[in-house]
This record gives structure tokens, C-alpha cells and sequence, in this order.
């Protein structure tokens, strides 16, 4: 009796779930879905911020949503959402490569672009990825601020996260591939990488055996936050000859980068969030409105950062790259160390 | 009307509507309409076919509940069910990639989720004294465990061929789809609830939960029917597992993260009590709709994860708690009638 009313009670409940009026509000300029790892990342807010402020600017309305964990779980649901309503574009930093495959091609299915930025989905699940810095790029920067630091000769050392790391070692295997191919690195000697496994006090003992093995140490290259700031650390506390840079946090290097002797980090780098979250803006606008599909070669303006490129992703999809990692020295240091 | 003791027998029928609106069945069936009107006037993308579009992530946890109710009315908890998933699934995966067909992958699914609540179960018979929440524990992070060696820590696996996972996350209709996830669950549901509220099986499991000692002597052959329902517990995980894949293609090591919580909260909130002895499956089931429908509504609307949550949360606490504050104003007015 009890089962049978409550089966009854279920049946009309979901035909009046079905009468639901059908109102869609339709709203000039491109509607974007801005989808988060997860919420309170400080690195997320800045691109999400300066990504509304540009798609603002060129009459696209914006909704950033965030996941309820940073799993590919959680972001399916937000997905499954946002499929339900009526967007133009989701521009997603993915929290797994392929996980969202599935939702992703239904929402392209159902007509919506899809577009990823800072960590990208796999090739079937996006038209175009929004690189936030090229390998290259970041070798290079990483490469000639070592030539800097050193006077353009000398020894150098590089302090990586683990031996398998993957941004990492490909950063490591394009810095070697520079120093070979141009005669200017000839006198840069690199004698050893070593590995912090991105845990503070392993990069401290790391750092310290480099300083105790090679007394004429010039720089530590870090291209990791942890490595970094832990070097930075014991370098600045021994007060080392041996400077450092690499790629790290504005907030964990505020109190160790500086000109002076007194300081171990003349300057370092980062990814451009800020220039980042524009660029993924103009993207979203420019393949809604389709001045561009996602295909290789395809070119477009992307606001005043100019024009940019699609170019061959090496995961066999296509993306777009931001351009040079950021430089954080003595001068703007302390402002973004506010923020992230 | 009431009698001398608290509890109230009548010789008088009670009118049948009335108790059954007054039942806590009753008001969770008044709650899923009121739900699904605020939804629908909440949210303006809100209707049957969204709903049943975005229901499958969320049913796929309600094979979780169906089992775990089962062991809260033993009075107990298995919070190894979201490893399990975890496990299963990313052997699953692999299988998968080997090759094989698709009925052994489901097998596969369903046996690793089985052979996982067995190690549960025989843990738990074998050593009866143990409490199964920090045997649970254990086994949680086992679990878990293996799956992150497999996967290698932080790490993924996706299916190659997809076609199977395809197909089982299909839909029937043509205008309205119904996920075939939805049929299962409500077949599995009746099934589960008739075994929980009609058998003999259901009624020694609440033997067990009220008095597991006195059930003992009255001859329930209380370690067997722990053990079963453990094992029970881990196929379940195996076939959310089975679904979780077919939503995302793969497994990683977050993979069922926190789902024997969800699953405890939709039973709990459909009055199964986690003391033992109490509750039914039907307020379970209608429980879980409450709280999908309720999570797709305020979703679509984009409102903060955390603020549905925050919710769900507080919705839980009242419904735990209702059925208390209830019974102590009664008790408070029989004692002014007494007075």
C-alpha cells in the first residue's frame, strides 16, 4: 500500500517537474561558461578576473563556475550543468586530461565550443587549447637569465622537482637542447641536476650538497615553486655568492628577491595569469563568433595582446601560446605577492 | 486515544491515508514535490529531460545507498565502499584495455567489488569484536591504496574502447531519454527494499541491528548474514564503479572520493537510522531523488558548490534530528497529561 502511493507520488512529480516552462532568456553577445579547478586558487582568480574584464569589454557576459572538489568527478557535474543551460562557450582548466571526454563531446554535440585553458582536456575533447607558456618559452627565459646571472660563463646547476616530473624534465631537455645549439651558452658549464622532489627539506639538503660540491657555483636554476623557495632560503640564510632563479611563487619569494648581496634571487619567472585569462577571453569570443574553428594555421586579434597564431599541439590537438613566462623582480615582486 | 505505555496500540484502525502522510515516508514524499516545484520555479532550465540528462552521475551512488542501508539497520558502517569503487574501477579499466570483452569487463567490475567486500566481510565475521567503522577505515585506505600503486600516485587511466561504456551509459526514447541507469535503479531498489521490508532475510538483519546478542540466541545466524550483506555492499561498488567509467571513461585516483559518505547521507536522510533497527528502503530511495533533483536544480543555476553542500548539510541535520525533538515534545506532553 505504502510502496504503491509513494511510486504514484514519484510518477506525478516528475510530470510536474516536466510542465516546467521553457523560458529562455535570450541575451545579445556570447555567453561563457568559465569553469575552475576547484575554488580559492589565487592563481585561478587572477586569469578568471582579468578573462572577465576582457570578455566584458567585447560585449560577451561571463559566469565563472566552480567544481565542489578539484576531481574530474566534480567537474563533470558542473559540466552536466552547464550542458543544461545555454552557452555559446566553456573554457575549462581541466582537473584530468581525458576524464571529461565523455561530457565534453556531448556538449559539443549540443552546440557548445569548447575551449581549454591552463590545464588542457585531450585533443577529441577540445577545438583548441590556451597554452599558458611553450616549452620553449620558458627554457629560454630560464636559459638566458642563468647566462645573466652568470656574467655569461661559469658553472650552473639545475634543481628540479622529481626525476620523473614531466613539465620539468621537458623544461631541463630544452634547456640543454639551447646550450648546445648556440655558441653563446659555450661557457656555461652545467654540472649537475639534482632532484628535490618537491619536498622543502629535501631541496634544502639538495641545494646544500650542490654548494658543498662545487665551491665556484655561479646559479641554481629551480623550475619548480617548492625547489625554489627552499633554495632561495638556504642561499639567502648562508649567504652564498651562488644566486639563484627559476620559476616560483611572488608571495614565497617576496623576502628573497632583490638586487643587493644581501638578496638570493635577482629575479624569476612565472606564467602570466593575468595575460593568460584575456587571451583564453579573445579565444572564446573569436571561435563563437567563427573568425577561427581551432584548426592549425588559423590566425586571429586578440584584443590589444595582438595577433595570435594556432599552431600543432604535441597531444595531436592544436593550441594557442601565450608567449614568454612573466619576470617578477625587485620592482613588481611585492605587488603580486599580494595576489598569489 | 493513547494508551498507558508511551507507545500507543489501538484496537481501532488508524485511517491508512493519514499515517501514511504522517509516516516519515510521507513527508519525504511532500519534501520531493516541494523540491521539484522550487526547482522548477528556481531554475528555468528545469525540466523532466535535463533532469533525467544529468541524473546518471548522481544515481550511480544510489547502488551504493541501497546496500549500505542494509548494513546501517545492522547498526553498523562500511566506509570503504568510495576505495572500493576507486579499485574496482581502475582494474576495470585495465581489463578493459586489454581487450577483453565487454561481459568480462563488467564481470570484472562486479568481481573485484565482490572479492573487496568479502575482505571486508570475513575481517568483520572473523573478528566479530572489532568495530567495522575502523576495519573500514583500514580497508579504505588498502584500497585505495592498491589502486594508487596500480595508477602510479596522482595518476589516471582511461578506457581505449569506449563502445561498451557507450553503450550502458545509453538512453531509451526518442523524446524524452531515460538513462538506463534509472530503470536499474529503480528495479535493483524494489528488489533491495522487498528483501529489506518482506523477507525473512530483512527481518533478522533488523534482529540483528535492534539486539545482536539476543539475535545470536534466538538462533540468526548473525556472523553469516554480516558477512553476505558486506559482500553485497562491495558488488554494489563494483557496479557504481561500472557507471562511474561510463561517465568519464576511466578511472583515477579520486575516483568514488567521499561517495560512502554521500551514500550514508541520502539513507540516512531517508530515515534509515545509523543506530540499527530502523528505517526502510523506499524512504532511502525517495530520499536519494530529493537530493539529486535538488542538487541538479540549485547546479543549473550555477549556484557555489559549497553553498549546495551547505544545503544538503543542513537538510541532513533536520532530518536526523526531527524525529528526536518529535519525540521529546511528546514525551513532554504525555508527562503534562500524566500531570
Amino acid at each position: 500500500m505504502n510502496k504503491k502511493m509513494v511510486s504514484a507520488l514519484l510518477c506525478g512529480a516528475m510530470v510536474l517537474s516536466m510542465a516546467a516552462p521553457a523560458a529562455y532568456a535570450e541575451e545579445d553577445g556570447v555567453k561563457i561558461a568559465l569553469v575552475a579547478k576547484l575554488a580559492g586558487d589565487a592563481f585561478f582568480e587572477v586569469a578568471a578576473e582579468s578573462f572577465v574584464e576582457a570578455a566584458e569589454a567585447e560585449g560577451a557576459s561571463v559566469e565563472v563556475v566552480y567544481p565542489e572538489e578539484a576531481t574530474a568527478d566534480a567537474q563533470i557535474k558542473v559540466l552536466d550543468n552547464l550542458i543544461s543551460q545555454d552557452f555559446d562557450v566553456i573554457c575549462i582548466s581541466a582537473n584530468d586530461e581525458n576524464a571529461l571526454q565523455a561530457k565534453l563531446e556531448e556538449a559539443m554535440d549540443e552546440g557548445i565550443q569548447v575551449v581549454s585553458f591552463d590545464s588542457a582536456v585531450n585533443a577529441d575533447s577540445r577545438e583548441v587549447f590556451v597554452n599558458q607558456a611553450g616549452t620553449t618559452q620558458v627554457a629560454q627565459a630560464l636559459m638566458d637569465a642563468v647566462y645573466d646571472i652568470c656574467d655569461g660563463e661559469g658553472q650552473w646547476a639545475i634543481l628540479s622537482a622529481t626525476s620523473q616530473a614531466t613539465n620539468q624534465n621537458a623544461w631541463i631537455a630544452a634547456m640543454q637542447e639551447i646550450m648546445e645549439s648556440d655558441e653563446k651558452y659555450a661557457d656555461l658549464e652545467l654540472v649537475e641536476i639534482a632532484y628535490g622532489d618537491d619536498e622543502a627539506q629535501k631541496s634544502t639538503d639538495q641545494t646544500e650538497a650542490l654548494i658543498t660540491n662545487y665551491p665556484d657555483l655561479k646559479c641554481i636554476c629551480a623550475p619548480t615553486t617548492v625547489g625554489i623557495a627552499a633554495a632561495a632560503k638556504y642561499l639567502q640564510d648562508n649567504e652564498c655568492s651562488c644566486k639563484l632563479t627559476g620559476l616560483g611563487l611572488p608571495s614565497e619569494m617576496l623576502e628573497y628577491t632583490g638586487d643587493g648581496d644581501e638578496y638570493s634571487c635577482p629575479y624569476f619567472y612565472l606564467w602570466d595569469m593575468e595575460g593568460l585569462g584575456a587571451l583564453s577571453a579573445y579565444t572564446c569570443i573569436a571561435i563563437a563568433d567563427g573568425t577561427i574553428t581551432g584548426a592549425e594555421g588559423e590566425t586571429f586579434t586578440a584584443g590589444d595582446l595582438g595577433e595570435f597564431e594556432i599552431v600543432a599541439a604535441s597531444d595531436g590537438g592544436t593550441e594557442i601560446i601565450l608567449g614568454d613566462p612573466m619576470e617578477f623582480n625587485p620592482e613588481n615582486v611585492a605587488e603580486w605577492a599580494e595576489i598569489f | 486515544m493513547a494508551g498507558k505505555s508511551g507507545r500507543s496500540i489501538n484496537n481501532v484502525p488508524e485511517n491508512p491515508v493519514k499515517k501514511a502522510l504522517l509516516s516519515w515516508e510521507g513527508i519525504l514524499i511532500v519534501l520531493f514535490a516541494a523540491v521539484n516545484i522550487f526547482c522548477i520555479w528556481f531554475s528555468e532550465y528545469y525540466n523532466i529531460s535535463s533532469v533525467l540528462r544529468q541524473m546518471p552521475v548522481y544515481l550511480a551512488e544510489v547502488f551504493l545507498m541501497l546496500a549500505m542501508a542494509f548494513i546501517l539497520v545492522l547498526g553498523e558502517i562500511d566506509i570503504s565502499v568510495g576505495s572500493i569503487v576507486c579499485l574496482s574501477a581502475t582494474l576495470t579499466c585495465m581489463m578493459s584495455n586489454t581487450g577483453a570483452p565487454f561481459v568480462i569487463v563488467v564481470l570484472t567490475a562486479l568481481v573485484v567489488g565482490t572479492i573487496c567486500g568479502m575482505v571486508n566481510g570475513l575481517i568483520l565475521t572473523q573478528f566479530p569484536e572489532l568495530p567495522p567503522m575502523i576495519v573500514t577505515l583500514a580497508t579504505q585506505i588498502i584500497f585505495r591504496g592498491i589502486a594508487e600503486i596500480v595508477l602510479g600516485s596522482g595518476g589516471s587511466i582511461s578506457v581505449k574502447n569506449t563502445a561498451g561504456f557507450k553503450a550502458i551509459a545509453g538512453k531509451i526514447g526518442t523524446d524524452i531519454k531515460v538513462p538506463y541507469i534509472l530503470f536499474l535503479v529503480l528495479i535493483l531498489g524494489v528488489i533491495f527494499a522487498v528483501i529489506l521490508g518482506k523477507s525473512t532475510f530483512g527481518r533478522k538483519v533488523y534482529a540483528i541491528g535492534t539486539n545482536r546478542v539476543t539475535a545470536h540466541y534466538s538462533g540468526i545466524h548473525v556472523q553469516k548474514i554480516r558477512f553476505i550483506i558486506y559482500t553485497v555492499m562491495g558488488t554494489m561498488s563494483g557496479l557504481c564503479a561500472l557507471f562511474m567509467i561510463s561517465s568519464s571513461y576511466g578511472a583515477n585516483t579520486t575516483t568514488g572520493e567521499n561517495f560512502e559518505m554521500d551514500a550514508i547521507a541520502m539513507a540516512v536522510f531517508g530515515g534509515i537510522s545509523s543506530m540499527g533497527g530502523k528505517g526502510n528502503l523506499a524512504g532511502g530511495l525517495i530520499s536519494a531523488f530529493i537530493i539529486t533533483c535538488l542538487r541538479i536544480g540549485l547546479g543549473q543555476k550555477n549556484v557555489y558548490a559549497q553553498v549546495i553542500l551547505l544545503i544538503i548539510g543542513v537538510l541532513l541535520i533536520c532530518a536526523v534530528a526531527l524525529p528526536n525533538i518529535v519525540q521529546q515534545i511528546q514525551k513532554a506532553l504525555s508527562v503534562k497529561k500524566k500531570a
